[in-house]
């Protein structure tokens, strides 16, 4: 089914104008000057769906239920309006050989133009034994398909850094997909799982610029990983007055103070749940009164725990009482060397006597 | 069991709400810069207001010193939307609400008609479409 | 490494480390210190009021007559950054947390605005401080490597954690492994250098007031 989205969209019961609203708004969030929105509208309205391959990995299929779930349907589940999704484990129809047929297919006719979504980490140890499909290991068809991809997108923690199969002590060597390719431009899409109106922002962008979005370091856009969770959080005022709850139960709790004490991750991580919020806005974690666990960052799992404050030891001092009992002893024993040295003066002291200066 | 019988009082907005920020007045001086711009080369021009550091006085400020005028425009698409016109003709205040009603997104739109207002020439060739099917229709049943 | 492990290990690990330094040395040192000993004075003790150790030990907190006149900076860039430091250390929330965490002790913490205040006159008075010491001869001339070393890691951390909370140059999240790391570098030099005056100033200065109470002069 290959068209103008607009025409999909009006068959789906969508109106130009929702189209166009919708446009305004994410032009909105991705901080686009409000001129982007109309032009957002006209590319993508006209735009040929690009295809997508999606591959899932070491994932838990969470990335999709997010998007799948999202709030609403006809809005953020555009983005399967947007584009021709070719291959989707969990969403198509087709299975077994008929399946990968599928996905050689899309590589073959769109070589070189199409986008590949991943979604999970990628295990190296034991030749990628750990997952394959079709008995291809991860890794096998990863390289595959982003031979002929125009782009990259990493879904959500796993496939952005390595994510909990990563996590210390890592069992099967899992890493992520930037961690392998190299060639190509990456976009990284953090989250456990991701915020869906990153994907639909960055494929808006795409589909209007023809290039992927302005990126940070750890390969992010920008628009939505520009600030940390605890700059743009709503409890901010508190942390700056000093008022934390102390526990998820105290007076501190219920009256909506700061959760840093709680081991809120907020102040290193950087995500747009403050602003975005979750299901169509209705809340987001540290308005449901739980800190945030810093699902966005790399190597989150591994931070020293998510209920421990981030001014806190990340691991118990173990060697604090060993360095003192040492301690202890060397001053003792050095001040036994000393008193022994001052001893040993002492009594090769001679006393000087007249006879002695007489002579 | 009663809601009120839960021992929670969630402050969502902290005591003490923030006043005026000083970040609305310089507001008022890019609106009159685009407003002359759209006289002089017809160029609708946009603020987008949920991109700026404003306080939700700031907003009422800004509201209340633009005042309303005489067309006031509602869009229902996948919630509703207001397109306002001000005191200022030319000048309109944009709230883009969801299915929830909560605000997604808001403008100050500086244009003669805002571009969503406009019928797009497609969607009016659609309508001639039904209306000409409409009058062959009458026709054939008149036959 | 990326900033979050960076941080992850100087809470973790390089804390461990730098708190056993800082343990062993103190203890070693103030071990050493105190079993040294003093020859016992033979002579008659004489008795004047107000010569004792105890009054010594407040006294020379407070400037001799006339010497505030004498080196203003000294004494005001002296008082100021101690107190800054005191207030900053012991008055930041997170810090608060830091200390009950290890010892169990807490009390209320001060609005974080005061404590950015606080910090900015604490890193003025050290910058002056120090631009007198560079400007007058006789300070330059006696000063060594180990004074220009223990300024620059006491500043430190004021100034990367007063960058930190200001997300001034670096991500937050690496300005806050900076300024972790340059207090475990405080902690490990500490009690080798001067700086462990922190330990040593009260007990130095309560001997200092006891020989001379002994003698009959009170300083």
């Amino acid at each position: 089914m290959q068209g103008p989205l607009i025409d999909t969209l009006a068959r789906q019961g969508v109106s130009r104008r929702t189209f166009l609203k919708y446009c305004a708004t994410l032009a909105s969030m991705m901080a686009l000057p409000p001129a982007a929105g109309l032009a957002m509208a006209e590319a993508m309205a006209a735009a040929r769906r690009p295809s997508v391959i999606w591959l899932p990995f070491q994932e838990c299929t969470g990335c999709t239920e997010s998007f799948t779930r999202s709030h609403s349907p006809t809005l953020e589940g555009m983005i399967f309006d947007m584009i021709s999704l070719d291959y989707q484990e969990t969403l198509m129809a087709a299975a077994g050989h008929q399946a990968e047929a599928a996905r050689h297919t899309a590589m073959r006719d769109n070589a070189g133009k199409y986008l590949l979504v991943i979604d999970g980490s990628i295990p190296l140890d034991q030749d990628g034994a750990y997952s394959c499909i079709g008995g291809r290991s991860n890794l096998d068809i990863l390289k595959e398909a982003a031979e002929g991809a125009a782009a990259i997108i990493a879904m959500g923690t796993c496939a952005s850094y390595g994510g909990i199969p990563k996590a210390n002590p890592n069992p099967t060597g899992a890493v992520s997909v930037s961690d392998i390719i190299k060639d190509k431009p990456i976009v990284n899409i953090p989250g456990c799982p991701p915020i869906p109106v990153v994907m639909t922002g960055v494929l808006a962008h795409y589909l209007t610029f023809g290039s992927l979005p302005e990126l940070d370091a750890k390969g992010r856009p920008k628009a939505f990983y520009g600030e940390t969770i605890h700059d743009r959080c709503y409890r901010r005022p508190f942390y700056d007055q000093g008022k934390f709850a102390k526990t998820f139960d105290d007076e501190g709790a219920r009256r909506g103070w700061c959760l840093f004490e709680l081991g809120c991750k907020g102040p290193v991580t950087y995500n747009a749940c403050a602003t975005v919020k979750w299901n169509g806005g209705t809340s987001w974690p540290v308005e449901s009164g739980h800190g945030c666990l810093g699902c966005s960052e790399p190597d989150f799992w591994d931070a020293g725990g998510f209920y421990k404050a981030l001014s806190l030891p990340a691991d118990p001092l173990k060697f604090a009482a060993a360095a003192a009992v040492v301690g202890t002893g060397a001053g003792v024993a050095i001040g036994f060397a000393n008193r022994s040295k001052k001893g040993g003066a002492k009594s090769a002291h001679e006393t000087t006597t007249l006879d002695d200066l007489e002579a | 069991m009663k809601l009120d019988v839960i021992p929670i009082h969630v402050a969502n907005q902290p005591p003490g709400e923030p006043g005026l920020s000083g970040n609305a007045p310089p507001l008022l001086r890019e609106v009159v810069e685009q407003v002359r711009r759209l006289i002089e080369s017809g160029e609708p021009s946009a603020i987008d207001l949920s991109a700026l550091p404003l306080t939700p006085a700031d907003l009422d400020w800004l509201q209340e010193k633009l005042g309303a005028g005489e067309i006031a425009v509602t869009l229902q698409a996948s919630g509703e939307s207001t397109l306002n016109e001000t005191a200022c003709p030319g000048v309109w205040w944009v709230t883009h609400r969801n299915e929830q009603g909560a605000v997604n997104s808001q403008f100050i739109e500086v244009a003669f008609v805002p571009e969503l207002v406009k019928a797009h020439p497609q969607d009016v060739a659609l309508g001639l479409e039904t209306l000409e099917f409409m009058i062959a229709d009458r026709q054939g049943d008149a036959d | 490494m990326n900033e979050l492990q960076f941080l992850t290990w100087v809470r973790g690990t390089g804390l461990n480390i730098a708190v056993a330094i800082f343990l062993l040395g103190v203890t070693w040192r103030l071990f050493e210190i105190y079993s040294l000993g003093r020859k016992k004075d033979l002579s008659m003790p004489r008795h004047a009021s107000g010569a004792s150790g105890f009054h010594t030990v407040f006294r020379r907190s407070l400037a001799p007559p006339g010497m505030l006149k004498r080196s203003p900076v000294s004494y005001i860039g002296g008082y100021v950054f101690h107190i800054g430091l005191a207030v900053v250390v012991f008055g930041f929330a997170p810090h608060i947390l830091l200390i009950s965490n290890l010892t169990g002790l807490s009390w209320p913490g001060l609005p974080s605005q005061f404590i950015d205040l606080a910090a900015v006159v604490t890193m003025a008075a050290m910058l002056v401080m120090l631009f007198d010491r560079i400007s007058k001869p006789v300070k330059r001339f006696l000063s060594t490597f180990e004074d220009w070393f223990t300024w620059a890691l006491t500043f430190l951390p004021v100034l990367t954690g007063w960058m930190a909370v200001q997300h001034l140059l670096l991500p937050y999240t690496t300005m806050l492994a900076l300024h972790i790391l340059s207090v475990e570098i405080l902690l490990i030099v500490l009690p080798f250098t001067k700086l462990f005056h922190a330990f040593t100033l009260f007990g130095s200065r309560w001997y200092n007031g006891r020989v001379n109470a002994h003698k009959g002069v009170p300083v």
